[in-house]
Order: C-alpha cells, then sequence, then structure tokens
C-alpha cells in the first residue's frame, strides 16, 4: 500500500479518472521537469518545446481514461510528449528551413563564446550539436543517454523495438562526436575522425 | 583488418554486433590504440551527456500550463460541455467546486535552485562519472577522473574542471522524482550493522550546502530502484571505503535503504548492498 503523501503514479491517474480535481496536476507537477527536457531537447526551441507540452497536457489529461496500464504511467506520460514534439518538428519539416542538419549554424553557435571551463557552454554546445541529429535519433539519445532511460522503456516510450532504439543511439553517438571532442580538450579527436564519415544506412 | 570506423564501432557498443564479427573486432580492440581511442572518446560521448544538467522548466511555462490546467479542469467540471458548443477553449466563469487553482507553481521550492552546474570533469577516457567524491570540491572531482581515466585525461581535468556556480539551497526533502536531490557526506558506511549506521545517518539533517541535483545516470538508479515509493534520502556516501550511494525509500510499513555502486544506472541497478529498516525511524 503506497504512502499517503506520496500515492502511486496509477492511482493519481485512477483518481482523475474518477474526478479528482487535484489528482492530473499532482502527477503532471511530479513528472514535469523530465517532461520539458524530453520535449525541449528533441524540438531544440523553448516555444515549440511549450506548445508541444501544454498539447501533450491537455491530450493527456482528456485521454486519461484510455490508459490500460500496459505500461508504467511515466512511460504512458512520456510517450504523449515524444509524440506531441515529434508532430511538431514534422509539420515543421513540411515548411522550408529545417533546424536539423545545419552545420553552419552549429559552427556559428559554437563559436559565440570561446571560454570551454563554463558548464552552460557545455549545455550550449550539446544543444547545438542535438540539432545535427535526424529527429528520431534525437529523441532516442535524450531518452537513453541524457535522461536515464534503459533501453526498454525508450522503445516503449517511442512505440519501436529496442534493436532501433539501439541502432538510433549508436548512430547518434557517432555522428556527434567529432562535433563533441572539444568538449574534453582532447584534440587529436577532431582530426581522426571524419565528421563525413559513416552513413545514415 | 583495417582500423573500426566510427558507426561500426558505435554499434558494437550498443551490443548490435555480436557472433563472429563481434569477436573479430574485439581482438582488433585489444591489439589497436588508435581504435581504443576511438572506442574511449566514443564511451565519453554518453558521459557527456549524462552529464548536462537536465534543464527547469521556466516559470513562464510553469504558469502557462497551470492556466491550460486550470482550464482543462473547468471544461471538464462544467455542465455546458456536454452541448458540445466547441467552447472547450474557454473555461466557464463558473469556479469549479473546491478549485483553488493547480499550482505547479507553488511547487517551485521542489525545484533545483538552478544550483549546481557540474561538468564531468575529465576526458573521454573517463569510463564512467565518479559519484562518489567524498566532498564538493572541484579537487575530489578532477581526482577521480584522473583515476579513472588516466594521464591524458588528467591534464585536461584540470582546464575543464568542475564548477559549482552557486551554493544549492534545496534540502533533501524537496526530493521529486523529476528532481533527485543528492546529499554529499564523508560518511563512511559498512556492511556490518548496516541499518543501524544507515538509521543514524537519517537522524541527521544534510549540511547547507552538501546537497546537489542528481544527474541522469544515478537519477535513472534511484528511479530504478525505489520505483512508485517515496524517497527519503539520497547520499553520496563511502561504503567499505569505496564510494557509493545510499538511497533510502518508505517501502511501506519501513523504508528501504540501498547502496548503489558508481555505476549504477537506470539499466544497470547495480547494488552492493540492501538492508530494510523498521518503521518509524526516516521521519515523522
Amino acid at each position: 500500500m503506497p504512502d499517503e503523501g506520496w500515492p502511486a503514479d496509477h492511482e493519481l491517474l485512477r483518481r482523475h479518472v474518477a474526478g479528482d480535481a487535484e489528482a492530473f496536476g499532482e502527477l503532471f507537477r511530479r513528472h514535469r521537469d523530465r517532461l520539458w527536457a524530453v520535449a525541449l531537447r528533441t524540438l531544440c526551441d523553448p516555444d515549440e518545446a511549450a506548445d508541444a507540452l501544454q498539447d501533450a497536457m491537455v491530450s493527456a489529461f482528456r485521454r486519461a481514461g484510455d490508459f490500460r496500464g500496459e505500461s508504467a504511467v511515466t512511460t504512458w506520460l512520456h510517450r504523449i510528449v515524444v509524440n506531441a514534439s515529434l508532430d511538431r518538428l514534422r509539420r515543421r519539416a513540411a515548411r522550408p528551413a529545417l533546424p536539423t542538419g545545419d552545420e553552419q549554424a552549429f559552427e556559428a553557435l559554437v563559436a559565440q563564446d570561446g571560454d570551454p571551463a563554463r558548464a552552460s557552454d557545455t549545455r550550449m554546445d550539446v544543444d547545438a550539436a542535438l540539432r545535427l541529429l535526424p529527429p528520431q535519433q534525437r529523441a532516442a539519445l535524450v531518452l537513453v543517454d541524457m535522461l536515464g532511460f534503459s533501453v526498454a522503456d525508450a522503445a516503449a516510450i517511442l512505440d519501436t523495438s529496442p534493436g532501433t532504439v539501439k541502432s538510433r543511439c549508436a548512430r547518434a553517438r557517432a555522428r556527434l562526436l567529432p562535433h563533441l571532442a572539444h568538449l574534453q580538450g582532447n584534440r587529436s579527436a577532431s582530426e581522426s575522425v571524419s565528421p563525413a564519415q559513416g552513413g545514415e544506412t | 583488418m583495417t582500423h573500426l570506423d566510427t558507426d561500426v564501432l558505435a554499434e558494437f557498443r550498443a551490443g548490435l554486433i555480436t557472433g563472429r564479427r563481434g569477436a573479430r573486432i574485439t581482438a582488433h580492440l585489444a591489439g589497436c590504440d588508435r581504435c581504443t581511442a576511438l572506442d574511449d572518446r566514443l564511451a565519453g560521448v554518453s558521459v557527456l551527456l549524462a552529464s548536462v544538467p537536465a534543464p527547469a522548466m521556466p516559470d513562464s511555462v510553469t504558469q502557462r500550463l497551470d492556466a491550460a490546467l486550470t482550464a482543462e479542469v473547468a471544461r471538464r467540471d462544467s455542465p455546458e460541455r456536454a452541448r458540445g458548443d466547441g467552447a472547450g477553449e474557454s473555461p466557464t466563469p463558473r469556479r469549479p467546486r473546491e478549485n483553488r487553482g493547480f499550482r505547479l507553481l507553488a511547487l517551485r521550492v521542489l525545484a533545483p535552485a538552478a544550483a549546481v552546474v557540474v561538468l564531468a570533469a575529465g576526458g573521454y577516457g573517463l569510463s564512467r562519472i565518479n559519484f562518489g567524491s567524498s566532498t564538493s570540491s572541484t579537487a575530489s572531482t578532477a581526482g577521480g577522473a584522473a583515476t579513472a581515466g588516466g594521464a591524458a585525461t588528467a591534464a585536461s581535468s584540470a582546464k575543464s574542471a568542475t564548477r559549482h556556480a552557486n551554493a544549492p539551497a534545496a534540502a533533501p526533502a524537496g526530493i521529486t522524482p523529476g528532481n533527485i536531490v543528492v546529499v554529499t557526506s564523508n560518511r563512511n558506511l559498512s556492511r556490518a550493522d548496516l541499518a543501524q549506521q544507515v538509521r543514524a545517518a537519517l537522524l541527521v539533517p544534510p549540511a547547507p550546502g552538501s546537497t546537489e541535483t542528481a544527474r541522469a545516470q544515478l537519477r535513472g538508479c534511484v528511479l530504478g530502484l525505489i520505483g512508485d515509493h517515496p524517497p527519503q534520502r539520497v547520499e553520496s556516501v563511502r561504503f567499505e571505503g569505496r564510494p557509493a550511494t545510499l538511497v533510502v525509500a518508505r517501502t511501506g510499513q519501513g523504508d528501504t535503504a540501498w547502496i548503489a555502486a558508481p555505476d549504477c544506472s537506470a539499466t544497470n541497478l547495480h547494488v552492493l548492498d540492501k538492508t530494510s529498516l523498521p518503521s518509524g525511524i526516516s521521519g515523522p
């Protein structure tokens, strides 16, 4: 029996479906920073991330009755947020000016500040590098490497197989390597690895 | 065998290449410094990504979501909605019963106080993050990196060393699944009478400035261990003289304490020891 002050996620969801006006807010609040991180890092844009998160929250609020408990509630919430984020990317891709794959924009971002010891720079460089990845690879890498989800959980969130998640993460890491090497002060890294190497098979 | 391609190595690391081909890669790595170095840097990508702190949700977004949530609750509670006039977006003036607003904002105290910004010290040779540094000083983390990463790493760690931007103000009581706060202590726990030692540890409130937000790997580890149970304490300690993390959660009648290894993660719940504490120990 879960603690009174800390009801399990599925219990909060059950209370929400039963009409409890506070339960959903409590549930969402519990996971909001991670959900925000997923949306922000998948979309690489705070405004778009806020839109996606709001869409996802409203969708989860309304569709809570559909939750059948095949997965953990957190998995379900993350899936809705990831889908809302990828939907936005797809819609954006239909328009020109695709934000991913722009190597020049990346170089410009990285060149803005030369002090490598500042943590905010690291975050900025990582954010810029993430933009280079195709959305599906980025979503997988964010879940596994940045948010610490297991491959199995990430697969459930992304509605794909664990093998696909591993493959997307592997390609993403290989792609990011030359762009993150400078953060580790390892000069030889960028020389020995060609950014163009390795195709998207 | 020619040198390994970055993509091939990345797939190998992810466990996607096995069998005879995997064996050939293993054999090549054993004898090739160049590919081993590449392999280390590839491992460093994940370490670096895990070290980037999760961004806290900006207040403007929190306010927006609060408003949207309040509108949703009002919409659900309103009898008007059954008419389906498409006015779902605008909440009715009637306030829903007991609705005092859904203050995601009010729980800002739970968010990390924009506090500790920790860079993973060291280079790509660093195969794991050292969570067990005994104090919050720069020196201990850089030292851990040097041990784990070797000489090349040590040189660079001086430059990209750990930085603490601000003294953290968050209390451990603010632990939520989205924000695991770690207390740093010099406590040395041992296997014998572990429950009693943990009990003593819980009686001592953490010193001011001794807390920081857990990074992704540790967060995954803690959430994996505690599941739905409310966490009581996450503390960076030493166990039998070696770095470890103490994790305590209320698991029903009493509490459970785990001693997690430094490499514990969501995918690898590496626990060195575990004990249960009878009820009434860790809190009111």
